[in-house]
């Protein structure tokens, strides 16, 4: 018999990365410029970590996704938008900064009480997903954290593959230095994984899976709580984009001779 | 069996029905949405109608954007707003980011500081006697007339409107907004639409099934309310389909190109300024300036169809604009923070299709509700589609279907009986003069205005391919044939169109890019988030008979394309398209300078709905 | 307490430390010199016997060692468990570790047993007056932040790269146990790429390839059979790490008929790394500060680009060559074989 897991995903949303980002000084500390004018995705490696919970859920009838994000509520609506058609998840809302610049372990303990709260969740077929780092903050912490206050102490970062085999082992491979990956076997559920980029394309939009999800995520974002991080003991000094800008030599009239000549010269030096 | 128009092999589609499927959300859908959501539910909770698909529920209303999120890749506007304000009594424009109440309006006609720009002989009498009375190369009109004026109004940015109507209007999950799934095309069974269908994903570029294959699924529904802008595919092949009404026809456009500007510390123009500009760079291409709140500009140009070149570029003529002194006094230091583009029907009243028929109605720019002389047509959407929205309230609650009949009596009838349509009316004219030149096109203009419309100067609208002339045609006199052919040439052999070219021949000075401010055309691509396209869907601007293209001269698609998509094929023919750069601004669409074989009253191209293009909802 | 900073170094196959974790000894010892504290060391692995002799440049007060076979291979449940050990032994204010995979795996899940805080990827330390500030990029590299926290114990992992290797020389230790105890069973290292190696983290010269290179060309035509032998010949020849582009790497993972021997690991920018090089040289990329910041921490950069104006070099690159790559690259592997 297949076993089913209950996956819960944990992703925030960060601006698109390809936009131009600045850095600005709020009345709360440090922010992005425009922040709530920027369009936002989901986290690009927790969207990975979406995809492969959906995956693995369809691979294990009776399995079940959630996503669990604390985001602030309107640009999550607007996120969800762009997300929902992709793959089928319940949404569990904590309405709080998505901001990089708040506290990791603060982010973990209101996502994890968010999780504790999702009612029937049984722990012992829980799969923590998460991207392995984000767009954002970019700590990897929060998921490890989380993991901890569930009490999950199998954890794994950077996967890029899971398969279950026969017995029910999960076989995991974790990116590590030098563009290898490190391949484990964990006995089963629970664990953490912080997804890297994972192997599946993006799935194509489904409006039948849109129109199941968005029923329940719209109450979901109109139930969610508010969760104010305080900030205790994190201060910034400063945060700066990095100003200095090369002199560039441009050379547009060298023949290709000339330019291999110095270029083969600059890196034998 | 329900045939769409397309020849597509007949391939096992998913349907989903719902009762009411929108196509494209801009200010029309918003104004039809938010109406509609306003009066979807009574007070104490229940629904004045149910469903016919789903039994028990309220009606399940959907709609399908093709761009990646709401509010990408529109502009600034100014609008009076009435419809606005009439829809959200309390609306607060402090709730919307960039928007502001309008402050102060200027008209200027600007001179051309550098000489470059073909002028005619009464033109150049004009900017002799009018020198005296200019400032930085402007001459600013005393008083603008009541036709032209906005205040009271309100400019923003219509992607952070749409943003933030898109959030209300779905926000109780009534009503589902899908951005980033481009609509193919309307499901017609024996003249009635029964819904649509989407477009295919996991295909290669000439739409062949390839990893990944979904096809487009089928949305059955009761109404289909078309909203998808001025070259939206589904408006078209209705337009197509069911033809259009007598004397009507879709044959004036412009392309408006923009840049979202920072402005530099010293600028002084309040929030809610607005400038208005007209005679440079060339005569026929007209300038807007709105300023937002916190040093914000959305500033730009409109390149009309009756603009007779072949080097019909937009960006190059927006860069030039901007370095007016008279513009560029208020934005030097300052920094891109993204751009665009997009089509504008110009047609007016006189592009009105039928404005609906059984389970279709039209709203918005592509239903003619543009008002050409007042230059607006954001606050006429939104009335058009709120309109609609209490037609479709009347009907639901009688428990109508939506025919022809039906949606006549009630949509077609509240259009007729308001505003909209008597200011329309006296517009209808306004512009035909411009047919016939830029001169003749301000008188006409200003005679319709004073007037009420009772009074126009005539000029056969003539179709957008019969404006181009033959490049050698256009530089008579300043550049002769044999440099044509030699530019022509060496173009052809870097890929390049040949605007750049042939205008520093006449005497535009190159572009002082900084990286900044002026970026190169292919960089703009690269500003406020990226031209994007992902990857799985087809290209979406095709040529109809490459035959055609083999022998095209002018190849004015290349010049004229936003985001340098088209390109010159180096082994000559058709022109290569690149949809990661495709910015759907439509301009393809109407700058071709031959007829399709099949329809003389299209152009060459044929562009599809698709996803991707700006990400950015700034504009 | 506050002033005591705890080092831990995970030993690798052969028992020895990898430059990264001896860096990040350095950032430790500069801290404690900093705050007027006290250096302690805390090592993890099969065997610390070879490591001992590494750590004494810093002359730490004292080493404690959780060895054994449980520990030779990197698991978050023993790691967690051994690291927890250790810290709570020492009763350190400050622990600090290479960012490498394995601390990384761990680090925050130890702050949160410890009740203190996390930062990771640290790549600046501000210690005087014994006040600690860290510096750290933010956004994908686009903003670099410096912090200040009251939270103690305060978890801080190294970026490689950011400091200079310590001085070697041997110490002794006082060894601890940890528990062994784990659902998850250790099957090995799996080669990343198919064929030839073309990621090095330590290798001198990054290549950059960027999507021209599978753009048409002035004949009409992809060349990408010519692009991935010219680039692979590079790569080769000069022990080299390749990068590549998102937009490459995505076509590649879409099976389009591009550059075969990119993944997902050789991406570099937006969501890709950031990798450390002293030399970096770009072929054919395009595009503004979001694509460029995969180089932010290569030293010395030069760029071919057939665009005058490419905002990838102009600014951000010391020299622009506007050239066909194709040719360039092909005369530069001649040059250097």
């Amino acid at each position: 018999m297949s076993t089913t897991y209950q996956i819960v995903v944990c992703g925030g949303i960060v601006p698109d990365p390809l936009q131009s980002l600045e850095p600005v000084t709020g009345p709360a500390g440090p922010a992005l410029k425009n922040e709530m004018m920027l369009p936002s995705v989901l986290d690009p490696w927790a969207w990975h970590a979406l995809f492969e919970a959906a995956d693995l859920a369809q691979r294990h009838p009776g399995s079940k996704v959630w996503l669990v994000s604390m985001s602030p509520k309107a640009k999550l609506q607007q996120v969800m938008m762009g997300l929902a058609q992709k793959a089928p998840f319940e949404l569990v809302v904590v309405d709080g900064p998505s901001s990089g610049f708040a506290d990791a372990g603060e982010t973990a303990s209101a996502l994890a009480g968010a999780i504790q709260g999702i009612p029937g969740l049984d722990t012992s077929q829980l799969l923590l997903f998460g991207g392995w780092q984000s767009a954002s903050r970019g700590t990897g912490a929060v998921l490890q954290m989380i993991g901890e206050i569930l009490g999950i102490d199998e954890q794994f970062q950077g996967v890029d593959k899971l398969t279950v085999d026969d017995s029910g082992g999960l076989e995991i491979l974790e990116r590590i230095e030098g563009g290898a990956w490190q391949k484990s076997c964990c006995a089963g559920a629970p664990a953490v994984l912080g997804w890297a980029t994972g192997e599946l394309p993006e799935p194509p939009n489904n409006p039948q899976i849109g129109m199941q999800n968005m029923r329940a995520i719209m109450p979901a974002l109109q139930q969610a709580k508010p969760a104010a991080l305080a900030g205790d003991g994190l201060s910034y000094e400063s945060v700066e984009s990095p100003k200095q800008r090369r002199e560039t030599r441009v050379e547009t009239d060298m023949d290709a001779d000339a330019i291999a000549d110095e270029i083969a010269a600059w890196l034998k030096a | 069996m329900i045939t769409p128009d397309s020849a597509m092999p007949e391939i096992e589609r998913q349907k989903m029905p719902v009762d009411i499927a929108c196509v494209g959300f801009g200010p029309a859908t918003g104004g039809f949405l938010h109406t509609l959501q306003q009066g979807l539910m009574y007070p104490d909770g229940t629904p004045v109608a149910e469903s016919k698909v789903m039994p028990g529920m309220p009606p399940q209303v959907i709609c399908y954007e093709r761009a990646d999120d709401l509010g990408f890749g529109v502009s600034g506007v100014v609008t009076e707003g009435r419809a606005i304000r009439e829809s959200i009594p309390d609306l607060d424009l402090a709730e919307i980011p960039l928007a502001a109440e309008v402050t102060s309006e200027k008209v200027a006609y600007l001179l051309d500081p550098i000489g470059a720009s073909r002028r005619s002989g009464l033109l150049k009498v004009a900017d002799t006697l009018i020198k005296p009375f200019t400032k930085k190369h402007a001459f600013t009109l005393p008083w603008i007339p009541p036709f032209l004026r906005k205040e009271p109004g309100m400019v923003f940015s219509i992607g952070q409107f749409c943003q933030w109507v898109g959030q209300r209007v779905t926000a109780d999950g009534t009503i589902q907004v899908w951005p980033g799934t481009p609509v193919r095309e309307a499901l017609i069974d024996d003249d009635q639409v029964k819904g649509v269908r989407l477009i295919d994903q996991g295909v290669d570029a000439k739409g062949q099934p390839a990893a990944g294959f979904m096809p487009g699924m089928d949305i059955e529904a009761a109404l289909t309310v078309v909203g998808d802008g001025p070259f939206g595919a589904v408006g078209r092949q209705l337009d197509e389909h069911f033809g259009m009404p007598e004397g009507h026809h879709s044959r004036d456009w412009a392309v408006g190109m923009k840049f979202v500007i920072d402005l530099p510390e010293s600028c002084e123009l309040e929030p809610g300024t607005v400038l208005h500009t007209m005679g440079y760079p060339e005569p026929e291409i007209f300038g807007f300036f709105y300023v937002f709140p916190d040093r914000v500009a959305s500033c730009g140009i409109f390149v009309p169809s009756w603009f007779e070149t072949p080097t019909r570029t937009a960006y190059r003529y927006l860069q030039h604009w901007l370095m007016h002194p008279w513009i560029w006094q208020h934005v030097e230091g300052g920094s891109l923070r993204s751009w665009g583009a997009k089509s504008i029907a110009e047609s007016g009243r006189k592009g009105e299709p039928h404005l609906v028929g059984d389970g279709y109605a039209r709203i918005g720019e592509g239903s003619g509700g543009t008002n050409v002389l007042r230059n607006s047509g954001v606050d006429e959407a939104w009335a058009t589609g709120s309109q609609l929205g209490e037609a479709v309230l009347e009907l639901l609650k009688a428990g109508k279907p939506f025919t022809r009949e039906n949606l006549d009596a009630t949509y077609v009838r509240r259009r007729r009986e308001s505003w909209l349509e008597q200011e329309s009316l006296k517009a209808e004219n306004a512009r035909n003069g411009f047919q016939k030149g830029f001169v003749r096109g301000i008188i006409g203009t200003a005679l319709a205005g004073m007037t009420g419309g009772r009074l126009h100067l005539g000029g056969e609208i003539k179709k957008p391919s019969e404006h181009v002339p033959t490049l050698e045609d256009y530089y008579r006199g300043r550049v002769s044939a044999e440099e044509i052919a030699e530019i022509r040439k060496a173009c052809e052999a870097k890929g390049a169109g040949l605007h750049d070219a042939l205008m520093d021949k006449v005497g535009w000075p190159e572009i002082p890019l900084d990286g900044k401010l002026l970026v190169s055309q292919q960089d703009a691509l690269l500003i406020g988030g990226k031209v994007q396209a992902p990857p799985g869907y087809a290209d979406h601007v095709t040529f109809h008979d490459t035959t055609i293209c083999e022998t095209c001269e002018e190849r004015i698609c290349i010049e004229a394309c936003s985001g340098q998509a088209i390109t010159m094929n180096p082994e000559g023919g058709t022109p290569l398209f690149e949809r990661e750069k495709c910015v759907h601004c439509g301009a393809c669409l109407w700058n071709c300078s031959h007829t399709d074989p099949a329809n003389p009253e299209r152009g060459n191209v044929n562009f599809q709905a698709s996803t991707g293009g700006f990400h950015s909802a700034e504009n | 307490m506050d002033t005591k900073v705890l080092w831990i170094g995970f030993t690798d196959d052969s028992g020895a430390f990898a430059k990264s974790a001896l860096e990040a000894l350095t950032a430790a010892r500069t801290i404690a010199d900093g705050l007027g504290g006290e250096l302690v060391a805390g090592i993890i692995g099969g065997a610390a016997e070879t490591a001992l002799t590494q750590i004494g440049g810093t002359s730490p007060a004292s080493v404690r060692t959780v060895t054994g076979e449980a520990f030779s291979t990197p698991r978050y449940k023993t790691d967690a468990a051994a690291a927890e050990q250790i810290a709570k032994a020492a009763e350190a204010g400050i622990v600090v570790a290479a960012a490498g995979s394995r601390f990384s795996r761990i680090a925050a899940g130890l702050a949160q047993r410890l009740g203190g805080a996390v930062d990771t990827q640290v790549t600046g330390i501000t210690a005087e007056g014994g006040s600690l500030k860290v510096a750290r990029w933010f956004y994908r590299q686009r903003m670099i932040g410096t912090i200040e926290r009251t939270t103690r114990p305060w978890v801080l992992s190294i970026a490689p790269g950011s400091f200079a290797a310590c001085e070697e020389g041997a110490v002794e230790a006082t060894p601890l146990e940890a528990a062994t105890d784990t659902r998850t069973t250790s099957l090995g290292i799996e080669a990343g790429t198919s064929g030839a190696q073309t990621i090095r983290p330590d290798a001198d010269i990054l290549l950059v390839a960027g999507a021209g290179w599978t753009k048409k060309q002035a004949d009409g035509e992809v060349h990408a059979d010519v692009a991935s032998e010219l680039i692979l010949d590079f790569v080769e020849t000069n022990r080299a790490s390749l990068g590549s582009s998102k937009s490459m790497v995505d076509l590649a993972s879409e099976g389009q008929a591009v550059l075969p021997f990119l993944t997902h690991l050789h991406q570099i920018g937006q969501t890709g790394s950031s990798p450390r090089h002293a030399k970096g040289l770009a072929t054919c990329c395009h595009g503004e500060e979001p694509h460029a910041v995969g180089w932010r921490f290569i030293n010395e950069r030069r760029a071919i680009n057939t665009n005058a104006a490419c905002g990838w070099a102009q600014g951000k690159a010391d020299v622009l060559y506007v050239a066909d790559a194709f040719e360039v690259m092909r005369k530069v592997n001649e040059r250097l074989k």
